[in-house]
């Protein structure tokens, strides 16, 4: 399982890369391999308000669908639409194949996710 | 996961790497490291095999074994023959089901029944109280006996080299085979759970079985989940308990019937009796009934039936997710998910799967009766309307060896050049018909073993005059029997057809010929349509009886289509009430040739079920037909069996050379008179019934049932043109019959030489008879026929006994009838077989030597040819 050092991790298993108040926003390795091979993602509306912990879109599996959170409230500016016509691209390479891009709200809310470190110790549990 | 329990295979799948999940109280594989969607399409594509050991095996005996299931489950035990299985429900009283299971019958005296995991400690206790009350016991061998299926395509293959065996079972679904692995018996069924064409269960020793799944990986099976076992089952549109079957999601119970299979699991026949939920059954089938012949006005007996839906927009369904019409809520969906497919290109037989995997949303859904098929709905996905369709099936077998996806909306379209206007189509047509006639005269060995060319003479009578004529007549009894033309101008033809009776009664030494009929099929039908209606004849105030029992060549093992219940069997032939089957028995054949009947199993056969009509002849044919034995064992036992051989491959070698079927002991010989026989294409019946006979009746039947029965006007033409062949098979039968099996045996022995798998008995030069089979791979036939097309040599693919059906063909049917005509003898046919040889085994380029051999003998033989007939032909052609 891989892990990228100098991200910040939500424990529902996503990614967060933090560029001045931009968060770029994807599900982990560990994610994807739990859900197995991903067949359909549905991602917000650029222009969406999104608080924190809520519902941004939706990660399906063949076996189940599975409601992603974001880990910081903020607006949409960016969604990766590559991903919408090849959702496979997750199992691929998790980290590369990011899903959202926010404009963050409150910088401060950062603060409550983890390190690499940190994440890597729960995926262990 | 406390106390979680494993199957034999548990350490397998963790070696695997396998990803390990609660599953009824299992700890069974989700998925391997591969992933749902890989093993999916290797499955597809190649085979996969599954645990499915956490399923319970119950073993059913004792004296009452059979009266019991047939009070605990709603299928009919009698139907079950030694060494098939059938699906099955085990219902309540309410007409709702406790499980599905599968029933199999490997042992004359035990049933094994195959019931869910999760439900397998309910099934035993409910068939543990019910058993009191029977004797018969059961017992549960779940630990003893493992269970792995094997699906897919290579499943066949990779069974074949697990076990050394070359014979596994019948290439029927449902068939049974005990094998033996390494001292142990191997128990096999052509059953699984993914709508495969080609599939197996395998029960094995405890012991053996985990070296056993090991085995089938290293052939090249790769080990599939759950997850991967769900989507193939939902593609396959077959039921999973606890979705399509049992509770539905407001926790109230799925009627048996509303479930697809319910129709093939369910039986109503007289001999089971009363049985556990017989009475909501039958409620049930009224309201399914109802559904099926669209009588929408009350759908109380059955409210929804579950049906394949297909969704359009985007989004994946989810069990739960409702489904509206217009608006209105029509139901709900029991499986769905997306599923992987691989894209194909091309059409029909030439189709090829690509490498191209693509993705689907489709599912099962419990449906209102009055939504139809086709019918637009939206399925409600986390909130939002989402377009679907109802679906006729997500998939579809019956172009074995593969399953193909069904994807709803497409549609094949053809297209041929045509001009745009009708001089020039008309000009065109006339061009293309030249150039193919031609190809086919001139340029290419033409070895379709019921093809013949016809001779210049009867060609052209075909379409004389009275080719645009009409005729009916039939025979008068106030006139003596002297048959009464309905038509004026036909003194031409009355002649003609009296001289053509006076031949054919000639070439097979029989009493009566009725030539009206146009085409062995139609011979068929009139002789199958007459039998039933002189079986009825005493009293025809009641619904006609059909023919039953009938015996004949199953289809598999050569049997005409002419002579099965798809084909004109079809409207005559009774189903058994025991069995709820046609009454059709088919002639056993030889274990070790399976295109020869084993005459003494055909004695017992027939002693067992005394058919009514036994029916000789077949369509790949090598041997002789036993109709000696036969006649001589029915007239032993004094059973009044009607013999009746249809002879379409083989009339044109009636005689010495071949057989003399009514000498043998046949009373009707049906047959197309355009294989062996000269031409044209037409049919005939030939009956040995003296007037004095007390069956003349039914060749009076016979006559009736040929016209007005089948035909009114009997295409005068070709009946001309038959005359004609009729008067050369007569003049030239002793030579062309014997050149034609000496150049069979002797071509089946070139192509042997050439290094081809000729199948048939080497101690007879292969053949008795105008063919040659020759086997060219599992699947491959369809293939390799094209190949020899594209060379200009024009064959069959054919299915052999062992395989499941045309589009598996593993084998070329070729016949020398045509090409002896033109000339062919020793020296043409090794050729040939060279060629052949180099285009099948090397692929190499034949075309040319193929069309330069095939020039040098364009002159048919076997005709009259001098000079006067010459004369007459240019003074016949002049008339056009």
């Amino acid at each position: 399982m891989k892990i990228v050092e100098g991200l910040k991790y939500s424990k529902d298993h996503e990614w967060v890369k933090v560029e001045g108040n931009l968060a770029t926003i994807g599900i982990t390795d560990f994610a994807q391999h739990s859900l197995g091979d991903i067949v359909y993602i549905e991602l917000p509306e650029i222009g969406d308000t999104i608080g924190k912990d809520e519902t941004f879109g939706v990660v399906e599996s063949v076996k189940a669908a599975s409601d992603v959170y974001l880990p910081v409230s903020g607006t949409i500016v960016k969604i990766n639409e590559a991903l919408v016509d090849e959702p496979e691209l997750v199992n691929a390479d998790a980290f590369e194949n990011w899903m959202v891009c926010v404009e963050m709200d409150n910088l401060a809310e950062l603060d409550e996710l983890m390190d690499a470190t940190a994440y890597e110790t729960i995926c262990n549990d | 996961m406390g106390a979680l329990k494993r199957t034999l295979f548990y350490d397998n799948h963790v070696q695997a790497g396998a990803t390990l999940v609660d599953f009824g109280g299992w700890e069974m594989p989700i998925q391997y490291p591969a992933g749902i969607v890989d093993e999916h399409i290797h499955t597809r594509i190649k085979s996969g095999i599954f645990d499915v050991s956490h399923m319970g095996r119950f073993i059913v005996s004792g004296r009452e074994a059979t009266a019991f299931l047939q009070y605990v489950l709603t299928n009919n035990v009698l139907a079950l023959d030694l060494l098939q299985a059938q699906y099955t429900m085990i219902q309540n009283c309410h007409g709702g089901a406790l499980d599905d299971a599968y029933l199999y019958r490997f042992y004359e005296d035990e049933f094994l029944l195959v019931v869910n995991a999760a439900n397998a400690e309910k099934d035993w206790n409910h068939l543990n109280t019910e058993i009191k009350f029977f004797d018969a016991k059961i017992v549960d061998r779940s630990a003893e006996i493992a269970m792995i299926s094997l699906q897919g395509p290579d499943s066949k293959t990779v069974l074949k080299k697990l076990t050394g065996s070359e014979n596994l079972t019948e290439p029927l679904k449902n068939a049974l085979g005990i094998l033996d692995y390494q001292g142990a018996p191997l128990l096999i069924a052509r059953t699984g759970y993914t709508g495969e064409p080609l599939g197996f269960e395998l029960f094995a020793k405890a012991s053996q079985a985990p070296e056993i799944w090991e085995k089938l990986l290293e052939l090249g099976a790769m080990a599939i989940g759950l997850g991967a076992r769900d989507t193939l089952r939902l593609e396959g549109g077959l039921p999973l308990y606890g979705h399509e079957l049992g509770l539905d999601n407001d926790g109230n119970e799925i009627p048996i019937f509303s479930c697809p299979l319910a129709k093939f699991a369910v039986s109503f026949a007289e001999v089971k009796g009363d049985y556990i939920g017989r009475a909501a059954l039958a409620k049930q089938y009224l309201g399914f009934k109802k559904i099926m012949e669209r009588n929408l006005s009350d759908l109380s007996e059955l409210p929804r039936i579950v049906r394949p839906i297909a969704i359009t927009g985007r989004g994946i369904a989810r069990a739960g997710c409702k489904v509206f019409k217009a608006g209105k809520e029509v139901g709900v969906i029991t499986s769905a998910t997306m599923v992987p497919y691989l894209k194909a290109e091309g059409y029909g037989l030439d189709s090829k799967i690509t490498d191209e995997k693509a993705m689907r949303a489709i599912g099962l859904a419990l449906i209102d009766g009055d939504v139809e098929l086709n019918d637009q709905v939206d399925v409600e996905i986390r909130g939002k309307m989402v377009a679907a369709v109802i679906a006729p099936y997500h998939m579809k077998s019956d172009a074995p060896p593969f399953a193909r996806p069904i994807i709803y909306g497409v549609e094949i379209e053809r297209q041929f050049d045509s001009a745009p206007d009708y001089q020039t189509k008309a000009l065109n047509l006339l061009e293309r018909s030249y150039d193919n006639t031609i190809l086919r005269q001139h340029q290419t060995i033409n070895l379709i073993p019921s093809e013949q060319s016809h001779s210049a003479a009867v060609r052209l009578l075909s379409v004389m005059d009275p080719s645009f004529r009409y005729a009916e007549h039939k025979k008068t009894k106030s006139f003596y029997d002297y048959d009464v033309f309905y038509y004026q101008g036909t003194a031409f033809i009355d002649e003609i057809e009296y001289l053509m009776m006076e031949e054919m009664k000639k070439y097979f030494n029989c009493a009566e010929v009725e030539t009206r009929v146009i085409s062995g099929q139609m011979a068929n039908v009139a002789v199958f349509s007459a039998l039933m209606d002189y079986k009825n004849r005493v009293n025809r105030k009641v619904d006609a009886k059909r023919l039953g029992y009938v015996m004949n060549n199953h289809i598999i093992k050569g049997g005409h289509l002419s002579a099965q219940p798809m084909g004109a069997l079809h409207d005559y032939i009774a189903i058994d009430p025991i069995t709820e089957k046609t009454a059709v028995v088919n002639f056993p054949v030889e274990k070790d040739n399976p295109f020869k009947i084993d005459v003494a199993e055909t004695k017992k056969v027939i002693a067992q079920y005394q058919p009514e009509l036994i029916i000789f002849g077949k369509s790949m044919v090598l041997h002789k037909e036993p109709v000696r034995e036969i006649r001589s064992f029915v007239d032993d036992q004094k059973l009044g069996s009607i013999i009746m051989y249809d002879m379409a491959h083989v009339l044109g070698l009636v005689g010495d050379h071949f057989q003399d079927p009514f000498a043998e002991g046949a009373e009707l010989v049906t047959g197309s008179t355009h294989k062996t026989f000269f031409g044209t294409q037409r049919g005939i019946i030939a009956g040995n019934y003296d007037k004095d006979d007390y069956k003349y009746g039914l060749w009076e039947t016979i006559e009736t049932r040929a016209f007005p029965g089948s035909v009114s006007n009997h295409h005068l033409g070709t009946m001309l043109g038959l005359l004609m062949a009729t008067y050369e098979m007569n003049y030239f039968k002793d030579e062309y019959q014997k050149n034609v099996i000496h150049n069979a045996k002797y071509f089946a022995k070139c192509l042997a030489d050439a290094g081809l798998d000729v199948a048939g008995d080497p101690a007879i030069s292969y053949t008795e008879t105008h063919q040659v089979v020759v086997r060219v791979g599992y699947g491959s036939g369809p293939e390799v026929a094209n190949r020899l097309e594209a060379n200009n040599i024009i064959i069959n693919y054919q299915a052999t006994p062992e395989e499941e059906g045309f589009t598996a063909s593993g084998a070329i049917r070729i016949g020398v009838a045509e090409m002896t005509r033109f000339g062919f003898g020793d020296k043409e046919f090794a050729e040939t077989a060279g060629l052949m040889a180099d285009v099948i085994l090397r692929n190499k380029d034949a075309k040319e030597e193929v069309t330069k051999l095939r020039g040098n003998f364009t002159k048919l033989n076997y005709c009259f040819d001098d000079e006067a007939i010459a004369a007459q032909l240019e003074k016949l052609k002049s008339t056009l």
